[in-house]
Order: structure tokens, then sequence, then C-alpha cells
């Protein structure tokens, strides 16, 4: 079996965000970086995964900056065995489509059977590479799970719908599976683990030389958000319904009530 | 010149605070009013030490993670900036650890820092502290006799951190009564449960209350021969190596209960409105959040040097006594601006920063008071002259 799972870091989401010069996208001067949050899902399922089957091999992967190699030895110390880092000083000026065809150039020779990544990114939060890399590579693709299992060459996944509904989905591999908050705790990543990560390979790969496709959407302007409450106000029918819309809120949006 | 942490460092620091913010956060305040259980205290040092923090300089063939002197400072901050006494459970459980693996043998470095680096003992004691041997650590009176091919303990101990836990105690004692003064002592490692070592009266501390500090004695306890770590009669010289780097050890906690004191209460001034308008906007508020930052940053950098030379077998006494003494101190200044800041509610129990401010001062004080510290800046600087 091999695995590859796909990997972004993102803005600690608690940041204040300003524009950059150019006002196309956010400035990154002092800001602190991490593994987005539905990508570290995908790696623990990758893991879990991974561990069950001696004779696999995980791969994670990810296109950005130099800053992203503390997210890829982040996700060797959780137990990926190599890792794959496409550099991209300017990542965050390609659109979807292109970051999809440069993880599907890499991944086209790789013969995977499974790939992982989060549902959607925390900060840009297209939700289109996992089914776009899906589209380029001919695999199944199952967005939004919050369960994960494989019987042979089958994969059963639950998916989150809307309004609260869950289904379940089974597909064929090879697949690309899209992780969603739910699906499992990420492990932390244990200290000896996180040396012993020093030693696993980091292979650098040409983005050009994996895909030449131009974009087609460009983001033209990025606006700050305006500072808002965080509080929602629940309003109107009696304290039973309101306490049922309460529970709703605090499945869906929180992890307050997960077992 | 560089002060830029590697990206090990950096995901050291990145777990760390990850694990405070998850796991200790949520019960710390429970835990320092004794409304969270000590069983619940001891799993989450347990999941530390599961984790790797527990032998975080220790070497890779003894179970520990052997990732630096730097990345233990950054760890122990980012434990404290939740939870002091889960912090200094820690400190001092590393603090044991690198003295066993500087001084111990191959036998007592097996023995002992496996069941340190996996959680196997709860925790590692250091017995040096008396009711007559303070700052005056040389006038311990605990004796060591021989019986035969081990030895006899006998005498009291106090202020042991994490004593009714610990699986081994580093128990220093007088083994040449006639030697001078700090020259006939040596250290023996004390395993829990050995018939004689009686573990006393836990007190009731101001600060860093859910970790236990307890008396404790030695009542004609039999200890083997091979308990003796290091030399015979130099146990001082032999450990002043770790206890130098239990000092960085209590600056670096010093600097995480600051942070996180100076973090709430710059939250809350920015948000709390008098006169029509934030408080951060008064000149006198803006002091306070700037001195507090700045001395904690220069507390920062002084741990960052001294934790650098120690990781790179530089000398580092004076720079060790430097940071613990600066950066304990920039603390309590900073505990206090925390509390000005939050007035009459940053002295009620309803926000944290009362703890915060209790947590801190004891950091002047244990580890070698910072007046000792000021003695030893002194003492290296004037004997270079």
């Amino acid at each position: 079996m091999k695995i590859l799972v796909c990997i972004k870091q993102i803005p600690d989401m608690a940041s204040k965000f300003k524009p950059n010069a150019a006002g196309s996208w956010f400035s990154e001067a002092d800001l602190a970086f991490r593994m987005n949050e539905y990508d570290e899902y995908a790696v623990e399922e990758a893991v879990k995964l991974r561990e069950k089957d001696p004779a696999s091999e995980l791969a994670v992967l990810s296109v950005g900056p130099a800053r992203v190699v503390e997210a890829l030895k982040k996700a060797l110390a959780m137990g990926c065995d190599r890792a794959v880092h496409v550099p991209d000083e300017e990542a965050y000026r390609k659109d979807p489509w292109q970051i999809a065809s440069i993880i599907a150039g890499y991944a086209k020779k790789g013969n995977f059977d499974i790939i992982f990544t989060g549902m959607q990114s925390q900060d840009r939060g297209s939700a289109q590479i996992g089914p776009l890399l899906a589209g380029m590579l001919g695999f199944s693709c199952v967005t939004t799970a919050i369960g994960f299992s494989l019987e042979g060459r089958t994969a059963t996944a639950k998916r989150e719908l809307e309004g609260g509904a869950k289904g379940v989905v089974k597909a064929a591999l090879p697949a690309v599976i899209t992780c969603q908050l739910g699906l499992n705790t990420p492990r932390y990543p244990t200290l000896p683990n996180i040396m012993k990560a020093k030693k696993k390979e980091i292979a650098v790969l040409n983005a050009a030389e994996l895909s030449s496709e131009a974009a087609l959407a460009g983001t033209e302007k990025f606006y700050a958000p305006v500072k808002k409450g965080t509080g929602l106000v629940l309003e109107g029918g009696d304290a039973a319904a309101l306490a049922g819309k309460l529970i709703d809120v605090l499945k869906e949006k929180t992890t307050v009530l997960r077992g | 010149m560089n002060l830029e942490l590697t990206e090990e460092q950096k995901l050291i620091q990145s777990t760390a605070r990850d694990f405070a913010e998850k796991e200790l956060a949520p019960v710390a305040a429970a835990l320092d009013r004794g409304e969270e259980s000590r069983e619940k205290f001891l799993a989450n040092i347990a999941k530390l030490a599961d984790l790797g923090f527990m032998g975080l300089n220790i070497k890779s063939a003894y179970g520990g993670a052997e990732a630096g002197s730097v990345a233990l400072s950054l760890a122990i901050t980012e434990i404290a900036r939740a939870c002091a006494s889960t912090a200094v459970t820690l400190a001092v459980n590393n603090l044991v650890a690198e003295i066993i693996q500087t001084t111990g043998t191959e036998e007592q470095k097996k023995k002992h820092l496996r069941d340190i680096c996996s959680g196997a003992y709860p925790a590692a004691s250091l017995a040096l502290t008396e009711p007559g041997a303070g700052s005056d650590s040389a006038a311990v009176s605990t004796l060591a006799e021989r019986d035969g091919d081990g030895w006899v303990l006998n005498g009291s101990k106090i202020f042991i951190t994490s004593a009714p836990y610990a699986g081994v105690f580093a128990v220093f004692a007088v083994t040449d009564k006639a030697a001078p003064k700090g020259s006939g002592i040596s250290c023996f490692l004390v395993e829990a449960g050995t018939p004689g070592l009686v573990i006393g009266r836990e007190e009731h501390k101001m600060g860093q209350r859910a970790s236990a500090t307890n008396e404790v004695s030695f009542e004609n306890c039999r200890v083997p021969g091979d308990a003796l770590l290091g030399a015979l009669n130099k146990g001082f010289s032999s450990a002043a190596e770790g206890l130098a780097g239990g000092r960085i050890n209590i600056g670096s906690l010093g600097l995480g209960i600051g942070l996180a004191a100076i973090d709430y209460a710059t939250a809350y001034a920015a948000d709390r409105k008098q006169f029509g308008r934030s408080i951060s906007e008064f000149q006198a508020v803006q002091w306070m959040i700037a001195e507090s930052y700045t001395e904690l940053e220069a507390g920062r950098m002084l741990l960052m040097n001294a934790a650098a030379r120690r990781e790179a077998g530089k000398p580092h006494t004076k720079e060790a006594a430097m940071c613990k003494m600066y950066a304990t101190e920039a603390a309590n200044r900073a505990c206090y601006n925390a509390v000005q800041l939050l007035g009459g509610y940053g002295y009620t129990d309803q926000f944290p920063v009362e703890r915060y401010a209790r947590d801190a001062r004891v950091t002047s004080i244990y580890e070698g008071t910072n007046e000792v510290q000021r003695f030893i800046v002194a003492r290296e600087i004037l004997k270079s002259l």
C-alpha cells in the first residue's frame, strides 16, 4: 500500500491579518504558522493506516515556501516515512487548479493507492484540492470524511452532510479522501520522534517540472476581516427549541459534545 | 550571530504549547485549588513522559529525547504558561536525570534514566535542602555511614519536590565528617519504598500548589554500595554542572508564568473600558505593558544564551545564575503589573493572574535564592580579575 498525505501550512487563525503591499493576499510578516487543522486529521488517519500495514509506505507532500519544512517535519515526527517539498515562495499566488496540478504531477508517478488531505485549508478555504486531484488522477473521491476504514481495495467513509446529517459511502481504491473535524484526534509528535525525523528524507522537487498549468482563477484583492464580536445569539422560540439549537451548534461547530 | 531556533526546537516548543493549551490550561486553576485530584495531575505528568518530556536532554540510549538544553528551556516555559506545578515537576525530573547522566555509572543510568524518561517513575526528587541547610547548602547534616558494603542514612530534608510520588531520590549526605565544609558530601540514589525512607508532612504552599513539597527523613535507611552516585565525598562538585542546568530550568519556568500573566493582563487592558475608553490608551498602562514585555524578552535572551552555552558544552555557571535571577524577577514584576492591570478583579480567583502571582513568587527563592545567584555571578566575575 502506497499512501500520500498532502498538507498545507497556514497562519495561526488567532492572528491579526493585514493585506500585503500589493493588496492581493495577507501579509505574512509577524504571523506564526502551523499545519492546517484538517490536514492534521489527514496525517493522523494516514499514519494509523500506515501502522496497520508494516509493508506500506507513507509520504507527505507540501507546496509552499521554505517555512513549510517545519510542517513537513511535524508530519514526519507523527509517523510519515518521507517528505516531498515543492518550494514556492509565492505559492499563495497559485490557484487551486495549479496547486492540484503540481500535486497530480508528482502523484502520477508515485503509484499511490490512497491520498489523504484536509477537506479545506483554514486560510483560503477553497476545498478544491482534493476533488481536483482525484479528477486529474482518475481516482475515486470522498470529501469531508468523519469516519474511515479500509477493507481490501474498498474504502468506507462516513461523511458529514449538510444540516448535521451523516452518510456512509464506499469507494474503490485508488481514492482521494478529504478529512473533516471529528475524524480522529491527531497525536502529538513525541520528542524522540521529532529528533529522529531529522534523519528522514525530505525530497525537494521543482514545481515547474511537475506542472506548467496556468491559473484558472486569479486572486485580485484581499480584505482584512472587520473585527466583530465572537458570540452567537440564538433568539426566538421557546426554551426547549433554543436549547436544541444550541446543542446543534455545539455539535457542528465545536468539539464540546464529541466523545 | 544566529538567534533563530532550529525546526526541531520550534516543533518541540509548539508541541509543548499545544499540549499545555489543550491538556493543562483547562485544569490548572482547579488543581491549584485542590478541586482536581492529584491523580489528574499525575496523569498529565504521565502523558508528558509518554511524549518524551522527562528526559529531554538525556541520550536516546537511555530512553531520552536527546533534544538539548535550548529545547528543554523552551518546553519548560511553554508548560509553565499553563501550569507552573506541572512545569516544576518536569524541571526537577529533568534535573535529576541530567545529574544521573553526568555522574552515574552505566548500571545506574540503565536502571534509573529509563524509568524517569518513560514515566515508570512518576517523578524524581532532589533531596538537598535541610532545615539548617538552605542557601548554606554545604551545611547539610544528613549522615551516611558505612555499613558493610552499603550505607546507612540518617537525617531530615525539607521542601522536597514530588516526594510522595517520586520513584527515586538523589540524596546529599555527609560521608566524611572530618573533611572541610562542603567537601565531605556524597550523593546517593535512594529508591522509593526503601525501608527507613519516610515521606513526611506535605507543605501548604502559597503557589505551585498542585506539586507536592514534603519533608523527607531517613531513619536508619540502608542503601546498597552501588547507590552512591558519583565520586565519594565529591557529591557537591560533581552535581554542580547539573545544578547550573536546574537554574536555567527555573528561569525558564519563571519566564512562562510571567508571559502568561502579562499576556492575559494586556488582552484584558485592551478590552477594559474606563473614562469612556480602553485603559490600554492610558500611558500608565502602556508603560506597565512595555516594561514587562521588555524585561521578559531580556530574560528570554539571557535564558537562550545560557542554554545554548550549556548545549555547546561551554562554561555557563555565571550565565545560568544571571538568567535565573533576572528572568524570575522579571516574572514577579510582570505578575505584579498583571494584578495591577486587572485591579480588584485581579485580586480574585475569578481571573488567573492571582494564581500566576502566587506561582511566580517562589521562583526567586528555590533552586538557589536570587541572593545566592547574585553571589555566584559576582564570584565568577571577580575570580577572573
